[in-house]
C-alpha cells in the first residue's frame, strides 16, 4: 500500500474555488442557478455495483458446449459447476450462467443484458508476450485496494486521486444538472474514490436513513440546529477539523435536501428482498431515481458495492450464497425502474477488484488474478450479447499471465468505462479529459450500448 | 482566525473536580494566566490528551488522577496491569448474552465492549485495539468463538515483542480461519497452495507494498520510481512455507488427521507434518527455506524472514501513530519510532512497550498539550466516540445479562463494529486520503455526509439517554444539571472533560448563548453536550 507523507498542498481545489461556506463549488456553483426543469426522456443514471473482493467470473460465465465445458471442468477440478446446474443463454448458447443468477439470465434473454468479457485494468493493449517481456502494466496488479482504486479511477495506477465518474460529473455537472440541489454522485456505499472529482464530492447516503438527523429537543431543536452550524463555521487551525466541518456542512445541506424531496412522494411498490444488502442498497437508489425532478437532477450517478468476494477457500459455497443474494436485488431493481418508466434511463454495471485464478488452490477456493468478465443491464443496453474475447482457458496458454490463469485482459477497463460514459453524454472531444489513456486503444467504445 | 486558550477555565475545572473527585493539592490555583506546567506533574490539558490517546476516554476522575503523576509514571504503571481477559465462549449452550441470536459473535462483542469500557488496562487494551485495526480478523467469515483467544493473544503481547505477535496471529485459529492458513494442504497436482494469508501478512500486516525509508517515505530507484517488496514469486513461496496446519487436538497438539475437522479455539493452530509442503522456498532479501523443513521450521523461518525485514519498523509504527496520536506524522516522528522498534536501547529488535512509549512521549505528540492549534490528531472513530462517551459521562449498564453488545448496533450504523470490518481491510484503509486534499487521514475512510449526519442521530440517542441497556443521570438534579444552573461553569467542566480544557472560546460563547435561554437544566446539559459532542473540535482527537 502506497504510504503518504504529511500534506503540505490542502484544499487547493476549494481554495481556487473561493469557497467561502464549507461546500464543495458545487454547492458555489448552483447557488444562483434557475429551478430544475427535469423530464424522463432527458434523464439518465448510471448504477455501479461493485463486488469487493475479487468476483471469480471463470463460475459466473462457463463454456457450455461439450468440448469447451469439458475442458472446464478438467482444469477447475474441485471447483467446476456441475453442467446441468448451468443457466443457459438463448441467444448465446455455447456459454451459460453461474446457477445462483437466474433473474441475470432473463434479463439477458429478453435482450436487457450484456456480457463484457476477459475485461480488466491495462495502461495499454497487452498480450501474454508483452506481459511476460516487462511491457507497461498497472501498478500492484493481484493486489485488492490497487486493482479496487484502478477500475475505480481508471487511471492504472492507485495513486491518482479522482475516480472516472468524479471526472465525468467534472465535466458534465454544468450542461446538465445546472439546477440540481444535490451533487451528481450519490454512494449508498460509502465515499468511495469513484465518486470524487476535481471539483466533484458526493453524497453519501445510507440506505433508508436518508433525511435529517434526529432530534429530540421539541421546541428547542431549531436554536440546537442554528448553533451546531455556526460552530462548524470556525476556523480552527487544525486541518482535519477544517476537513470535518466541510463534511458535516454538506451533510447538514443534503439531509436537508433530500428529506423535503421525498416528504411527500408515493412510495414504489415494487418489493425488493428483505434481509439483502444489495437490495436495500438498489432500493435507496430507485427512491432518490423517483425524485429526480424535484432534486433537479438529468444525469446521476450512483455506488453500490458488497463485499466477502475474495474467495480464498470454500468457494462453491461462499459464492452460490453472494450470487443467490445479487440476482433478486438486481431483478426488483430493474423491476423498479420499469414501474418508474425508466428502464431504458437507468443502466446498471458491475465492476471487482479482478478475477482469481482458473486453477484451484489446494483449499476449495481460488487466488487473485486480472482480467474478468463484467455484465451491464438496462433497457438501453444491446443486450442477448457477449462483447469482447472470452480467454483460452488454458493454464500457461495464450491469455494466462503466468500459469495459473490470470488472464491477460483482452479489453481495458477504461474501455469499458468510456463506452458507459459516452451513453452517459461524454462529448467525443472530451473523453480524453475523462480517461487520459482511452487513446491507446483501438476502440473508445465497445458497442455494448 | 487563532483559537484562543480558555485560561480561565481552570478555576472552574478545579471547582468541578472537586465536586466529583476532591479537588488535589497539585492542582494549580485559580488563574487567570496559563497553567505553569512542573517537570513532574500534568496540566489538566496534558492529562486529558494523554489519557485520549492511550485509554477509551478520559473520565474526570482519570484526569484528576493523571495529573498527579509523570507520563513516564503513567505509563508504568501501565505496562504492569495484567491483562483483562475475554472469557471463552461455549459452543453450546450459548452464554445467555447470545443465546437467542443463536451466534456467538455478540456475545464476543459483548465482551470486547465491557472490556475495553472498564478493563485498568486501558492502555493495553487501547493497542490491543489498534493492532486488532491491522492484525484484522472478522466474524463475518470466522466464528465468535475464535475471537476470545485472538484478543486475548492481542491484549497478553501489546507490551511483548513484535515477534510475539506476528506469531500468535499467525497461528491463531482466528486467523487461520479468516486467511486460510487453517487447512492449507501442501498442493496436489493442478493445484496452488493458499496465497492469502501469504500475501496479506506483508501487504497488510509487516512490511506493505514498497520499500520505505526509515521514516516511512519511499525508497525510490534511480528513475524516481517506488520499488516493490516482494513479488508473486515470492507470495506463492510463503504460501507453500505455511502449509500443514489445522485446529489442535483438545490438549493442544498435533491431530491424528489433517484436516482436523473439530474445531478448537483455545489453542493455536497444530502442524500435521503429512500436508505441508517441503520443498524449498525463496523468500525475501534472497533467503531461502532448504527442502525437507517442518512446518514449524518453515513458519519460524518465513516469520523471521519477514520479521527482520527492514520495512516493519516503519510500516508498523506509523499505523501505530495513527491509531494512537495522529493520523499525519512527520518523517522525523515516524523515524524516532522506527528506530526504536529496530533496537529499544539494549540491541533488541521489535521491543512494543519501548515503541509504544516512544510514540507516546515524543515532541509531536505531546505538542498539542501546550498549544491548541498544533496541527495533527485523528477523526475519533464510531467505536472510540461510543466507548468515550460510556465512559465520560458514566452510563451504568442495566442489561439484565451485563451484555454491552447493543453498543454494537450504535457502532454499526457507522460503519464500526468490534472484529466484524468488511474484510482484511479494516474499516478504513491507512493511506486513505480525504478526496479534494492531500491529508492522509485513516479514519475519514468512513466519515462521509451519512455517517456524519447518523452520528448527529447517535448523539441525541446519548444525551437524551436513549442508549439501550445503558442509562446515565442527566437530570435537573445530577452532577450536571446542577452544575448548568451556571451556563458557563457547566461548559468549562465539559471541556475539561470531554476537550481536554482546550475549547476554543467562539465556541464556548455559541454553546452558552444557546443553553442560557433554555429553563430546564436537564435540557442545557443535553444541549451543551450535543453541541460539543457533534463539534469537528470533538470528533478530531487533537
Amino acid at each position: 500500500m502506497h504510504m503518504r507523507r504529511r500534506s503540505f498542498i490542502k484544499y487547493a481545489s476549494l481554495a481556487a474555488a473561493g469557497n467561502l461556506a464549507g461546500m464543495r463549488p458545487f454547492g458555489a456553483l448552483n447557488a444562483l442557478a434557475a429551478p430544475p426543469t427535469s423530464n424522463a426522456t432527458d434523464y439518465k443514471a448510471l448504477v455501479c455495483v461493485f463486488l469487493f473482493g475479487g468476483n471469480d467470473a471463470n463460475n459466473m460465465v462457463v463454456p457450455f458446449d461439450t468440448k469447451g465445458y469439458a475442458n472446464y471442468a478438467n482444469l477447475r477440478a474441485d471447483l467446476a459447476l456441475a453442467q446441468n446446474t448451468l443457466l443457459p443463454l438463448t441467444p448465446l448458447p455455447n456459454f451459460a450462467l453461474h446457477p445462483s443468477l437466474p433473474d441475470v439470465q432473463t434479463l439477458f434473454n429478453t435482450g436487457n443484458a450484456a456480457i463484457i468479457a476477459n475485461v480488466g485494468t491495462l495502461t495499454q493493449p497487452t498480450t501474454r508476450t508483452e506481459y511476460l517481456a516487462g511491457s507497461s502494466v498497472p501498478t500492484n496488479l493481484f493486489s485488492h485496494p490497487d486493482q479496487q482504486l484502478e477500475w475505480q479511477n481508471a487511471a492504472q495506477d492507485s495513486t491518482t486521486a479522482t475516480g472516472w465518474a468524479g471526472r465525468v460529473s467534472d465535466v458534465l455537472a454544468g450542461s446538465y444538472n445546472t439546477g440540481a440541489t444535490i451533487p451528481m454522485i450519490t454512494s449508498v456505499d460509502g465515499d468511495t474514490l469513484f465518486c470524487n472529482g476535481i471539483s466533484t464530492t458526493p453524497v453519501s447516503v445510507s440506505p433508508g436513513n436518508l433525511g435529517n438527523a434526529n432530534c429530540s429537543e421539541g421546541s428547542e431543536c431549531s436554536a440546537r440546529q442554528t448553533a451546531a452550524q455556526s460552530l462548524i463555521t470556525f476556523n480552527s487551525g487544525v486541518s482535519l477539523i477544517t476537513a470535518d466541518d466541510h463534511i458535516s456542512s454538506n451533510a447538514y445541506t443534503y439531509s436537508s435536501v433530500l428529506t423535503a424531496a421525498t416528504a411527500s412522494v408515493t412510495p414504489i411498490k415494487t418489493v425488493f428482498p428483505a434481509n439483502n444488502g444489495l437490495a436495500a442498497q438498489l432500493k435507496q437508489v430507485a427512491e432518490i431515481i423517483q425524485v429526480r425532478a424535484a432534486l433537479g437532477v438529468q444525469r446521476q450517478i450512483f455506488f453500490c458495492g458488497i463485499g466477502n468476494f475474495d474467495t480464498h477457500s470454500d468457494q462453491l459455497t461462499l459464492q452460490a450464497n453472494l450470487l443467490s443474494g445479487i440476482s433478486p436485488a438486481i431483478s426488483a431493481f430493474y423491476a423498479a425502474t420499469q414501474e418508474l418508466g425508466v428502464t431504458s434511463n437507468v443502466t446498471t454495471f458491475t465492476m471487482s477488484d479482478f478475477a482469481r485464478t482458473f486453477q484451484p488452490n489446494s483449499n476449495t477456493g481460488s487466488d487473485h488474478a486480472w482480467g474478468s468478465h463484467h455484465i451491464v443491464m438496462g433497457g438501453a443496453v444491446k443486450g442477448g450479447k457477449m462483447y469482447g474475447t472470452f480467454p483460452t482457458l488454458a493454464l500457461g496458454g495464450p491469455d494466462d499471465s503466468g500459469s495459473n490463469g490470470r488472464w491477460v485482459p483482452s479489453t481495458g477497463s477504461v474501455q469499458y468505462a468510456a463506452t458507459l460514459a459516452t451513453w452517459f453524454g461524454v462529448p467525443a472531444n472530451q473523453l480524453a479529459t475523462v480517461f487520459p489513456n482511452i487513446g491507446t486503444f483501438p476502440t473508445n467504445n465497445l458497442g455494448f450500448i | 482566525m487563532h483559537k484562543e486558550r480558555i485560561y480561565k477555565f481552570v478555576s472552574h475545572a478545579c471547582l468541578a473536580m472537586m465536586l466529583l473527585t476532591g479537588c488535589s493539592s497539585n492542582l494549580p490555583p485559580t488563574s487567570t494566566t496559563a497553567v505553569p506546567v512542573t517537570p513532574t506533574t500534568l496540566s489538566a490539558t496534558a492529562a486529558a490528551r494523554l489519557l485520549d490517546q492511550t485509554t477509551f476516554g478520559p473520565t474526570a476522575a482519570g484526569i484528576a488522577q493523571a495529573q498527579q503523576q509523570t507520563i513516564t509514571a503513567y505509563l508504568n504503571n501501565q505496562f504492569a496491569q495484567p491483562t483483562t481477559l475475554l472469557a471463552p465462549i461455549p459452543t453450546t449452550p450459548l452464554p445467555a448474552v447470545c443465546l437467542a441470536s443463536n451466534t456467538a459473535y455478540p456475545c464476543a462483542e459483548s465482551e470486547w465492549w465491557s472490556t475495553a469500557i472498564n478493563g485498568s488496562d486501558q492502555l493495553r487494551q487501547r493497542v490491543a485495539f489498534a493492532l486488532s485495526e491491522m492484525f484484522v480478523v472478522s466474524t463475518q467469515s470466522i466464528l465468535g468463538q475464535a475471537i476470545p483467544q485472538f484478543h486475548n493473544a492481542l491484549a497478553n503481547d501489546a507490551f511483548g515483542n513484535f515477534r510475539t505477535i506476528m506469531q500468535d496471529v499467525t497461528l491463531s485459529p482466528a486467523m487461520g480461519g479468516y486467511l486460510n492458513v487453517l487447512n492449507s494442504a501442501a498442493p496436489a497436482a493442478g493445484q496452488i497452495a493458499n496465497e492469502n494469508y501469504a500475501r496479506e501478512n506483508m501487504q497488510l500486516f509487516t512490511i506493505g507494498l514498497y520499500q520505505l525509508n526509515q521514516d516511512g517515505t519511499l525508497q525510490l530507484d534511480g528513475n524516481g520510481n517506488s520499488i516493490p517488496s516482494y513479488t508473486q514469486a515470492q507470495v506463492q513461496a510463503f504460501a507453500r512455507a505455511y502449509t500443514g496446519w489445522t485446529y489442535a487436538n483438545a490438549t493442544g497438539g498435533s491431530p491424528a488427521k489433517f484436516p482436523n475437522g473439530t474445531a478448537n479455539f483455545n489453542y493455536p493452530m497444530a502442524p500435521v507434518e503429512s500436508a505441508h509442503d517441503t520443498t524449498a522456498k525463496i523468500l525475501l532479501n534472497g533467503m531461502t527455506l532448504p527442502a525437507g523443513g517442518t512446518a514449524e521450521q518453515d513458519l519460524k523461518g518465513a516469520l523471521d524472514n519477514i520479521f527482520n525485514d527492514s520495512n516493519v519498523g516503519p510500516f508498523v509504527c506509523q499505523q501505530l501513530i495513527q491509531h494512537l496520536v495522529t493520523s499525519t506524522p512527520s518523517a522525523g516522528y515516524v523515524s524516532r519510532v522506527a528506530a526504536v522498534f529496530a533496537n529499544d536501547g539494549t540491541g533488541v529488535r521489535g521491543n512494543m512497550q519501548a515503541v509504544i512509549s516512544a510514540i507516546i512521549t515524543d515532541q509531536e505528540a505531546r505538542a498539542g498539550d501546550t498549544n491548541s492549534s498544533y496541527d495533527g490528531g485523528h477523526l475519533r472513530e464510531p467505536i472510540l466516540f461510543l466507548t468515550a462517551m460510556i465512559r465520560g459521562l458514566g452510563f451504568t449498564n442495566t442489561d439484565v445479562n451485563g451484555s454491552y453488545e447493543s453498543l454494537s448496533n450504535f457502532s454499526t450504523n457507522l460503519n464500526e463494529r468490534p472484529y466484524r470490518a468488511n474484510s482484511v481491510f479494516d474499516f478504513f484503509p491507512p493511506n486513505y486520503v480525504i478526496p479534494g486534499t492531500t491529508l492522509n487521514a485513516p479514519e475519514f475512510a468512513i466519515e462521509n455526509t451519512a455517517t456524519a449526519t447518523l452520528r448527529e442521530s447517535l448523539a441525541d440517542s446519548i444525551v437524551n439517554n436513549k442508549i439501550t441497556s445503558f442509562t446515565v443521570d442527566l437530570s435537573n438534579t445530577s452532577t450536571l444539571g446542577t452544575m448548568a444552573a451556571s451556563p458557563t461553569t457547566l461548559v468549562n467542566y465539559l471541556s475539561m472533560l470531554l476537550m481536554h480544557s482546550q475549547m476554543p472560546s467562539n465556541m464556548q460563547n455559541v454553546i452558552v448563548n444557546t443553553i442560557t435561554p433554555l429553563s430546564s437544566n436537564a435540557q442545557r446539559v443535553r444541549v451543551a453536550l450535543y453541541l460539543i459532542i457533534t463539534s469537528s473540535q470533538y470528533k478530531i482527537i487533537h
